[in-house]
């Protein structure tokens, strides 16, 4: 340019300047709503059931409220349960919804119906029932603290977003794992079927209003990445959200 | 060099080619935007850094803080020159439409060049030598350290930490420590390389799988630990963080009794 004057007049340069910077506005706007619409869970969300009674833990009474969800070994056996599932690949998965939302301050009961088998876990310690009433589980009516490393099938792990300004949130349930040939107990859910299958009861109580998440413990996943690959990897299979509100 | 006359030229000194370097306004004017310049890097290393910083709660985090306050203060003047002829040049920038003829191409100049590694090389060295020595008296610690030390054993899993205590017979989710006694952490991962990272001790640890990685520090502070992942692990890598405490004596053998033979609720 060295040497060559420049003819562009001053109203120019400003109108280009200003067409610059809205487009570049433009882009940005763009880009962030498609990454906003990108990340909105497509998953309905599953609401706790209020119940009107209330229970008194430590001297201070919390309202009851409750929820159950089940955990299928493929699509096919979700949808046989009832759950139109919109995950589209056929992997093992939680339902009905992987979106959980949770009254604040509350006494909540979950039920979890487990229809799948299981090997061993990776890190022993997700065996343990760790963050529920008494630190205990219901297993098909029988209280129980933990199950055996290589007798669970998957786990239900929420745990809190990396963030000091919400209450503490740490829950650890290992699922019963179904054996081949099995004839434990049945949930009620599945009497029209043959599914086999364990039912998971317990409770804890929430904090205030706060972003969780969840997901399983359990590598049940394909073989990449120490079977955390497929299932474990894809948002709303065997992971998902826990509002507090 | 001699002229028609025999008489010999006499070469400037490198103290006259300095102070004729320091004659030119502009070079003057550049030179005290790097002061300045060296100054703010200055009050930023030693008093903002700091606040921005965790709260040390080990003499290793004190440590690490005293490192990146000093490492700070050595750049400054580098970063000062930089910044002062950036910003010098970014004033005194041409206005117009036709730039003027490029000034003659300066190929050298012995005693800028000169200074300039001499200078950067030295504080290059102070770097090296107090990392070094700051890096021997943490190994000096560690021996020391083994006599006494808490052994904790700290397992990575997609994607969730958990600690045992094999003394103590505890196994927990939550990092808690007695003050001022010793800890050996061994990293473990179960399934794919996290990072351990409790940021107030100062420590961060790749948990390799299956590879047990030893680690010691010793908490001097009592108050909140948070810990987390710091090694991308896949989908819920940002979710993988607990918390923990550095607690009196009394109060951690009292949550080893309340955990005994179990696990923290």
């Amino acid at each position: 340019m060295s040497g060559k004057e420049s003819t562009m007049t001053a109203s120019k340069r400003a109108l280009s300047a200003v067409i610059g910077v809205l487009l570049m506005v433009a882009v940005v706007g763009v880009v962030g709503f498609t990454l906003h619409s990108a990340s909105a869970d497509p998953h309905k969300r599953l609401y706790a059931t209020k119940s009107a009674e209330t229970i008194v833990i430590d001297g201070k009474s919390y309202p009851k409220a409750t929820i159950t969800m089940g955990v299928y070994a493929d699509t096919a056996q979700a949808k046989e349960m009832g759950y139109n599932t919109i995950n589209k690949k056929d992997y093992v998965q939680y339902g009905p919804s992987s979106h959980i939302v949770l009254p604040a301050h509350t006494y909540v009961t979950m039920t979890i119906h487990g229809y799948d088998g299981g090997e061993k876990l990776n890190a022993p310690f997700f065996g343990k029932v760790v963050g529920t009433i008494g630190g205990t589980m219901n297993v098909d009516g029988v209280d129980v603290s933990e199950i055996p490393a290589d007798q669970v099938q998957h786990t239900f792990t929420i745990h809190s977003l990396p963030s000091s300004n919400r209450d503490p949130l740490f829950i650890n349930i290992p699922l019963q794992h179904v054996d081949q040939g099995d004839k434990g107990a049945l949930p009620t859910l599945d009497k029209a079927t043959n599914f086999k299958g364990h039912t998971m009861t317990f409770s804890f109580i929430t904090g205030g209003a706060g972003e969780y998440v969840w997901n399983c413990e359990y590598p049940c996943g394909d073989g990449t990445y120490a079977k955390f690959g497929a299932a474990m990897s894809a948002y709303g299979y065997m992971s998902g959200k826990v509002s507090v509100a | 060099m001699s002229d028609d006359h025999g008489l010999v030229e006499m070469q400037p000194t490198p103290g006259q080619k300095l102070a004729a370097i320091f004659k030119q306004r502009e070079v003057r004017v550049a030179t005290a935007w790097g002061v300045l310049v060296t100054f703010i890097f200055f009050i930023i290393g030693g008093w903002i850094y700091p606040s921005w910083m965790p709260i040390a709660m080990s003499t290793d985090m004190k440590s690490i803080e005293r490192l990146i306050v000093i490492f700070t203060w050595i750049s400054a003047p580098i970063c000062g020159i930089v910044l002062g002829f950036s910003i010098y040049t970014f004033l005194h920038r041409h206005k117009g439409d036709t730039p003027p003829v490029d000034g003659p191409g300066i190929r050298t100049n012995g005693l800028v060049v000169g200074l300039w590694v001499i200078v950067s090389s030295a504080l290059c060295l102070v770097a090296i030598v107090y990392g070094l020595i700051e890096m021997n008296s943490a190994s000096a610690a560690t021996a020391e350290h083994k006599k006494n030390a808490l052994v904790v054993e700290v397992t990575g899993s997609q994607w969730a930490w958990s600690f045992n205590y094999p003394e103590q017979g505890v196994v927990s989710h939550e990092l808690n420590l007695p003050i001022n006694r010793p800890v050996e952490f061994r990293i473990i991962s179960v399934d794919v390389n996290h990072s351990f990272w409790p940021v107030q001790l100062g420590v961060k640890v790749d948990a390799n799988r299956l590879q047990t990685t030893v680690v010691d520090t010793t908490p001097n502070k009592l108050g909140t630990l948070d810990v987390k992942c710091a090694e991308l692990c896949g989908l819920y890598h940002a979710y993988m963080e607990t918390s923990g405490e550095v607690m009196s004596a009394a109060d951690f053998n009292a949550w080893v009794t309340s955990h005994q033979g179990g696990h923290t609720a």
